[in-house]
């Protein structure tokens, strides 16, 4: 069954963003230290959540901008504001 | 604070399906209407599943069905249950022309067209950042810090409301108001629509999924087959997903295209795209305080204005009537001499009257439901070990009845169990 | 006085993301959004700069189909003034040099400009023939990869920046330059110039009615250059791995034996 399973980037790598130069999503990776659960990595449908040995790295460039991670995350970590001058996710066939 | 040349009678937050309805009626009476969205064009931020009831758009837009990006009728329905390679179906075929697929982006592009076509000014590339407030009458917007000043704002920012969230109208978005859904839009040859789903010209299906599906988390999938594409995905409740889900979620996507009864559609596929979104869940819980303020009516998602069905959802029309009622509520106001909050009241008084509120009241409770977690795990099970008892025999036959307590004793749910659940969704559904 | 500039951009399809289709080996273009090419904001913070220190008017000029119009507005959104869309439909299918024909004689309507600025190279041909070739139809003093400009005395002092060195110039206004990509942060959309763009709308369409070229010079009729042959470079897939907690001698260990598995070391 899996090996018909494509991985993350190649999925995204169909769709379309005008990259904002500034994140429009920042996360204070202290806090995640003491974060348990860390759901943002699972529940984060774009994969901007990975852990580099024992840190947290986000990045936005992909992010499709569902608000997800906002409302899972339970230490406040996060300051999420949408990407600015139309920028960001581009959907054309959702 | 820069100075801005203009002020309009109203301001739309957001050109999606609420914002883009209400801006268009608007226009039509004469309003000087200004639409912000913060997309580079209307339609670049919106996601939906797939299938759109038509009856409330034709009222709104009269000539919908010449021009519309309709890419099928529904006229089949079919809900799964699925329990690890196996999967029960019932299927439902009719050819009345009461729902279509499409892409949201595109429908909402079509739906601002019109409204620009008929006077409304859009304005892309703009993220509004609070309301501008006078006292508590709310008496423009502000993006950053510039701002327009409006005699009535139309909120329809959607499900993260960020604008009524910094103006204190509501509060944060929690776990367990929203689902998330992730979805896939594919390339499937128009061959393998008419051959493997048995589709005609113009014919589509919707097919909703439940059980496996989402590993057994309250939720559920989705397929939609469009004009040369096919949307799959699946919903999950957010606060379930938080302590249930053990792999990203993308993956519960892939695994549903290659499930061995599902993959056959996508063979030699090519993903078109891949997208996700909230969507309102507890809608009653996300019901801001009022829907009518000095200045300020909230439409669509951002009022809670959707409809979960358990096997379908019902967000843009319901997004889009909503809209169309607060144009109506203005345009009674604006006859009553001004938009405060007591003329702004015809609003709520219209939802009350119409199907937003008949059927969300109708189906409260489809929420707690969803919520019972049997319905996604030992159910689906067991409709599939029925069904193997009943169908999939060597020599004896079983009676139905011994077979349904049979196959709920091997998932473990107890004959009262049973009865209760059932009556739930009879109840709710 | 103020400085009057004009601004040439590209709107091109947004191809950050280039998509092949596995089957058909063909680009995939169905649906793809156009922007204002990327190196061309470079160029449009530089104008907006020069503006905000002398003053004057920017004008964004484009050859292209009428659905430029919302790169127009676009760059009006960033602040520039007015925009001028060259469209005609026997302008269609042009190279560079029909291209720079044409808006060569598009920016002649243009009673007084002290200045034009072109991005570096566009993302989806990268010729960076425009600018050159702009500056010799209208006989202009011409400098690429500018990071700055500044006006001294009524004259532009303007730097280039090479591979390991930067030049000075000192030019003599009207000039033509063509600024280097990455050299600037383009600044946010503003609502009120958002506002005015999409209310005054104050964009002005030519045709060939008003310039009145020779079709036999414009287009593809006009385009001596020719495609021979487009190669698709096949997508190598990536095998990742992920090698951890090792000390520095077993990594490199590691990656010599990859390196030699994959024949690239032997
Ligand atoms: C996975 C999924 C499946 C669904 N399936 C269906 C289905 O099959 N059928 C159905 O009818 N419904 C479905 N829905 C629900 C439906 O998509 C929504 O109910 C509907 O889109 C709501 O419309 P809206 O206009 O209220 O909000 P949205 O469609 O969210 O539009 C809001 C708009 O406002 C803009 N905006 C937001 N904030 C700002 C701001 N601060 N400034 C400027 N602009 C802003 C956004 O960019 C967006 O364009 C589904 C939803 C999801 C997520
Ligand atoms: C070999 C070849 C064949 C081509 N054949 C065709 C064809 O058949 N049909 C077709 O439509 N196109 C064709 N093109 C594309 C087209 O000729 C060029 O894209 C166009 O002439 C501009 O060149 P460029 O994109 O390389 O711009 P560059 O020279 O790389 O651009 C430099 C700068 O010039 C300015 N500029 C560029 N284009 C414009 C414009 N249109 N308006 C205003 N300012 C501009 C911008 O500031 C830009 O940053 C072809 C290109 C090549 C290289
Ligand atoms: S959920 Fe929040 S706090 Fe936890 S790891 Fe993610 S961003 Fe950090
Ligand atoms: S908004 Fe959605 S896609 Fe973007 S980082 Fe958060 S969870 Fe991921």
């Amino acid at each position: 069954m899996s090996a018909a399973e494509q991985r993350l980037e190649d999925i995204l790598n169909n769709d379309i963003w005008d990259v904002d130069p500034n994140p429009h999503i920042t996360v204070d990776s202290e806090k995640c230290k003491n974060c348990n659960t860390k759901p943002c990595i699972r529940l984060c449908p774009a994969g901007c959540y990975t852990m580099s040995e024992k840190t947290l790295v986000f990045s936005y460039e992909g992010c499709v901008e569902c608000g997800t991670c906002r409302v899972v995350c339970p230490l406040e970590a996060i300051h999420w504001e949408f990407p600015k001058s139309g920028r960001g996710i581009y959907f054309r066939f959702s | 604070m820069a100075e801005i040349p203009n002020k309009f009678d109203v301001i739309v937050i957001g050109a999606g399906p609420a914002g883009s309805a209400s801006a268009y009626y608007l226009a039509t009476k004469g309003f000087k209407v200004l639409m912000l969205e913060r997309g580079r064009s209307p339609g670049s931020k919106n996601v939906f599943g797939g299938r759109v009831y038509v009856a409330p758009l034709r009222e709104i837009f009269s000539d919908f069905e010449k021009t519309a990006p309709i890419h099928r009728w529904v006229t089949r329905e079919r809900m799964s249950f699925m329990y690890g390679n196996e999967l029960v179906s019932l299927d439902y075929e009719g050819n009345d022309h009461k729902s279509f697929t499409t892409y949201l982006s595109q429908l909402v592009a079509w739906m601002a067209l019109k409204a620009e076509t008929a006077g409304v000014s859009i304005v892309n590339d703009i993220t509004v950042t609070g309301l501008l407030k006078e006292g508590n009458k709310v008496i423009g917007i502000k993006s950053g810090n510039e701002s327009v000043k409006a005699d009535v704002v139309i909120d329809a920012e959607g499900v993260n409301r960020l604008v009524l969230e910094s103006a204190g109208t509501v509060p944060p978005l929690k776990p367990s108001n929203v689902a998330l859904g992730v979805k896939e839009v594919v390339k499937v040859n128009p061959e393998v629509l008419a051959n493997e789903f048995g589709l005609g010209d113009g014919e589509g299906m919707a097919w909703s999924l439940m059980g496996d599906v989402t590993s057994g988390l309250p939720g559920g999938g989705f397929i939609y087959t469009n004009k040369d594409s096919v949307s799959i995905g699946l919903v999950m409740l957010l606060d379930n997903a938080i302590s249930g889900a053990n792999d990203e979620v993308y993956r519960y996507v892939e695994r549903l295209k290659a499930h061995p009864k599902l993959n056959k559609y996508f063979k030699d596929s090519r993903i078109m795209e891949y997208s996700a979104h909230l969507i309102p869940e507890d809608v009653w819980s996300l019901r801001p305080p009022k829907l009518a303020y000095d200045g300020l009516l909230i439409a669509g998602d951002a009022a809670g204005f959707l409809l979960n069905l358990g096997y379908t959802y019902r967000g843009v029309d319901f997004a889009a009537y909503s809209g169309y009622l607060a144009g109506k509520a203005i345009e009674q106001a604006h006859e009553l001499g001004g938009m405060s909050a007591i003329n702004l009241a015809a609003y709520p008084k219209l939802l009350d009257q119409s199907f937003i509120m008949k059927n969300l009241k109708r189906f409260n409770g489809t929420n707690k439901l969803m919520h019972n977690r049997r319905l996604f795990t030992a159910y689906p099970a067991m409709m599939v070990s029925l069904m193997k008892r009943i169908y999939s025999l060597d020599y004896e036959s079983q009676k139905i009845f011994n077979t349904v307590l049979a196959s709920a004793k091997e998932n473990g749910v107890g004959p009262f169990t049973l009865i209760s659940d059932g009556i739930e969704v009879i109840r709710y559904l | 006085m103020g400085l009057n500039i004009i601004l040439l951009f590209k709107y091109v399809p947004n191809t950050n993301t280039v998509n092949v289709d596995p089957n058909t080996g063909t680009l995939v273009r169905e649906g793809v959004p156009s922007v204002v090419n990327p190196h061309d904001l470079d160029a449009a913070e530089l104008a907006l700069e020069l503006r905000e220190k002398y003053g004057g008017k920017i004008t964004a000029m484009i050859m292209a189909p009428p659905n430029a119009m919302k790169g127009i507005e676009f760059l009006m959104g960033m602040g520039v003034d007015e925009g001028v869309l060259i469209t005609d439909r026997a302008y269609g299918g042009a190279d560079t040099l029909a291209t720079s024909y044409v808006l060569a004689a598009g920016i002649r309507t243009i009673e007084h400009y002290d200045l034009i600025i072109t991005g570096q190279e566009t993302l989806d041909s990268s010729t960076a023939h425009i600018g050159a070739q702009l500056a010799s139809w209208l006989k202009l003093p011409y400098v690429y990869y500018v990071t700055e400009a500044s006006l001294n005395d009524g004259t532009l002092i303007v730097k280039r920046q090479l591979e390991s060195y930067t030049e000075k110039y000192r030019v003599k206004l009207p000039a033509l330059i063509t600024v280097l990509m990455h050299s600037h942060q383009p600044r946010p959309v503003t609502l009120e110039n958002k506002l005015r763009a999409v209310i005054k709308k104050p964009i002005k369409m030519l045709t060939n009615n008003d310039l009145k070229l020779n079709i036999m010079c414009t287009g593809l009729r006009g385009s001596p250059t020719v495609v021979a042959k487009t190669e698709f470079i096949a997508k190598i897939p990536r095998k990742k791995e992920i090698l951890k907690d090792k000390s520095p001698q077993e990594t490199a260990a590691w990656l010599l034996s990859k390196l030699k598995e994959e024949g690239f070391l032997n």
